[in-house]
């Protein structure tokens, strides 16, 4: 077990209008067993319910959302708004099915992106990689990142 | 004003529905038979009856829906399914949509339709008829479904709250069906008796049978406190079939021991709820393999699946096969299959264990409803892949090689240490290993029914391509 002062904090969740709850679970049990502080906001979760945890949670190194049902840009259209008002300061990483329909022509990618997403990511199997290399860049702050 | 007893309902709904009296008299004077006694016939002949799902917006297509489902599947019990927004008391929102698009309903909106029409619907077919919902209070809804003359409801306080909603407390839902199932005690009294199901199939996914019976005991044993005479309770097929039959077979035996002895209790079992295949010939055979197990575990009553499964919502046509085909399991035609007895056995011994662990610290409280939230907030009892917040989801199933779901993960469920050890030797992982193919592993048991069904894909390729094969097959036979 991993003493409380240096365990890792994530905080976990699945977009506002979305209600899919076994990836979240899988993934908030895969971190755990990683050793990392899981707050899983579950399902149906709004972008301000993710600011408020950030706020009880200062220290969390990433909040992670899920989004499957293909309303990521909808149910994440705040996050400009909650950035500039100096909310959710910390790394927004994305994953899931990201646009309706089986069409995928990357441009639901740049959307999230360019709405301040930080990170978009395929597979969960690469959230504690993702995890490990933003953990290693804060503590080793990186040149021109 | 309604004059229900023991229901608080909000004044609006209440305001529309008939005196007590008349809807006793209403039920009281139907010719129809009453769903105990369609599951008290069952029981006796050992062989399950054969209930559909199915609701849709429109009070003419629901009309037209259930006539052809009786018509032509013949099933012995029939559903009302009702859509989500009454499901959560937006009766305003059902009625808006309603008018715009009933087509967008995903099923009938029972309180908007109101209880005339809901009467229409029961005279209407043979066969008695159970609203199937996912309420957390489902108050409103229930006294609309006893004024139309339905006396089977399904549902409770815990299994229509975690697999649901996200933040309903407990000690909320657990209160609103004390109330429908001290309703059901004042009707018991007259005479009337209400089917309740118990909705063990949770949340659908790799849900242990331990957890499924426990969370129904708990339920069971609250709704007979409060004065309900029948309880069905439902059970999901996991899909190994010497522990879905253990567990169907323990229903009677658990409520001998955990409930009062006038309660009248009947297994049932939901057909396979988890991914279904897509081909609709290996889902036909799901479907049927679901029937045999229920016949197997003494089922009085299974609800079956359809060969649409995968594609969403099925039509009448496919769900009058889908019936049809649960019926043909449960005939005689398959007498001949036997199953392993001294597997079951074996799974029966640790499955009771296992659940006596998890409900008798909670039973032997003072206050069952304190003691089941207590017990989730703890952790002592839980849910997987659960929808609301008030279910730790500490809980990690997992398939063993045979297919039997056993816990990776107690999480704090207060298990003894042989039922921890029996687990781990069923599963024999190396944890180590798996921690990072943990959600491929579990995502792989949630597919199991997909994979055989890729797997069989295959294996016919492969039994196409050989070239001795194909000669003896000759041109065009093995399309």
């Amino acid at each position: 077990m991993t003493s409380r002062n240096t365990q890792r904090t994530v905080i976990i969740g699945v977009a506002r209008s979305d209600a899919h709850a076994v990836a979240n679970h899988l993934i908030a049990m895969r971190l755990r067993e990683a050793g990392f502080l899981v707050v899983n906001l579950g399902v149906c979760t709004p972008l301000e319910e993710f600011a408020e945890a950030l706020s009880a949670h200062p220290d969390a190194e990433a909040v992670l959302i899920g989004s499957l049902n293909g309303h990521a840009y909808e149910d994440l259209a705040d996050l400009p708004a909650l950035r500039a008002a100096g909310r959710l300061h910390c790394p927004v990483i994305v994953g899931g099915n990201l646009s309706v329909g089986s069409h995928k022509d990357g441009d639901e990618r740049e959307r999230l992106l360019r709405l301040g997403v930080d990170h978009i990511l395929d597979d969960a199997d690469q959230i504690p990689l993702l995890l490990d290399l933003l953990h290693a860049a804060r503590v080793t702050p990186l040149t021109g990142v | 004003m309604s004059d229900l007893p023991e229901l608080d309902l909000e004044p609006r709904v209440a305001a529309m529905l008939p005196p007590w009296t008349e809807i006793m008299q209403y039920i009281r004077k139907s010719p129809k038979r009453q769903t105990v006694e369609v599951l008290r016939a069952a029981a006796a002949r050992g062989r399950p009856v054969v209930q559909p799902r199915c609701g849709v917006g429109g009070h003419g297509e629901m009309r037209t829906l259930l006539t052809t489902l009786e018509q032509r599947g013949r099933p012995d019990i029939l559903t009302i399914t009702i859509d989500s927004f009454t499901r959560l008391k937006q009766f305003r929102s059902a009625a808006q949509t309603l008018q715009r698009d009933p087509a967008g309903l995903n099923g009938y909106p029972l309180v908007t339709h109101g209880w005339r029409r809901g009467r229409e619907l029961n005279e209407l077919v043979d066969a008695p008829i159970e609203v199937r919902h996912g309420s957390p209070d489902p108050r409103e809804l229930f006294a609309v479904a006893l004024a139309s003359g339905f006396t089977s409801f399904e549902g409770g306080g815990i299994d229509y709250n975690l697999p649901y909603s996200k933040d309903v407390p407990l000690a909320r839902s657990l209160a609103a069906w004390a109330q429908v199932d001290r309703l059901c005690g004042v009707l018991a009294e007259t005479g009337v008796i209400v089917d309740r199901e118990l909705f063990g199939t949770l949340t659908a996914v790799l849900v242990p049978p331990s957890v499924s019976l426990a969370v129904c005991l708990l339920e069971a044993r609250a709704a007979s406190l409060a004065g309900v005479r029948c309880l069905s309770v439902a059970y999901p097929q996991g899909g190994e079939v010497h522990q879905d039959i253990a567990a169907l077979r323990s229903i009677p035996v658990l409520a001998r021991r955990y409930l009062p002895e006038h309660v009248e209790v009947f297994p049932v079992l939901h057909e396979f709820m988890g991914v279904f295949p897509r081909d609709p010939d290996v889902a036909d055979a799901l479907i049927l393999y679901g029937g045999l197990t229920a016949r197997l575990g003494g089922a009085a009553k299974v609800i079956n699946k359809t060969n649409q499964e995968a594609r969403g919502i099925p039509d009448a046509e496919a769900n009058v096969a889908g019936i049809r085909t649960t019926a043909l399991a449960c005939t005689d035609l398959l007498d001949f299959v036997r199953v392993d007895e001294a597997t079951v056995e074996e799974e029966t011994y640790w499955l009771q264990r296992e659940v006596a662990e998890l409900v008798e610290p909670v039973l032997a409280a003072p206050d069952l409803s304190a003691a089941i939230v207590e017990a989730f907030t703890d952790g002592r009892l839980d849910i997987p892949f659960s929808a609301s917040v008030h279910a730790r989801s500490e809980v990690i199933p997992k398939r063993d090689s045979t297919g039997a779901i056993r816990y990776l993960g107690a999480g704090r469920l207060p298990f003894s240490r042989p039922t921890l050890r029996r687990n781990e030797q069923c599963l024999r992982v190396d944890r180590a290993s798996l921690s990072g193919r943990l959600i491929d592993e579990i995502r792989s048991d949630i597919n199991f029914f997909v994979q055989a069904e890729t797997r069989s894909q295959a294996a016919r390729l492969a039994t196409r391509a050989a070239p001795t094969r194909s000669a003896v097959t000759g041109p065009g036979g093995a399309r």
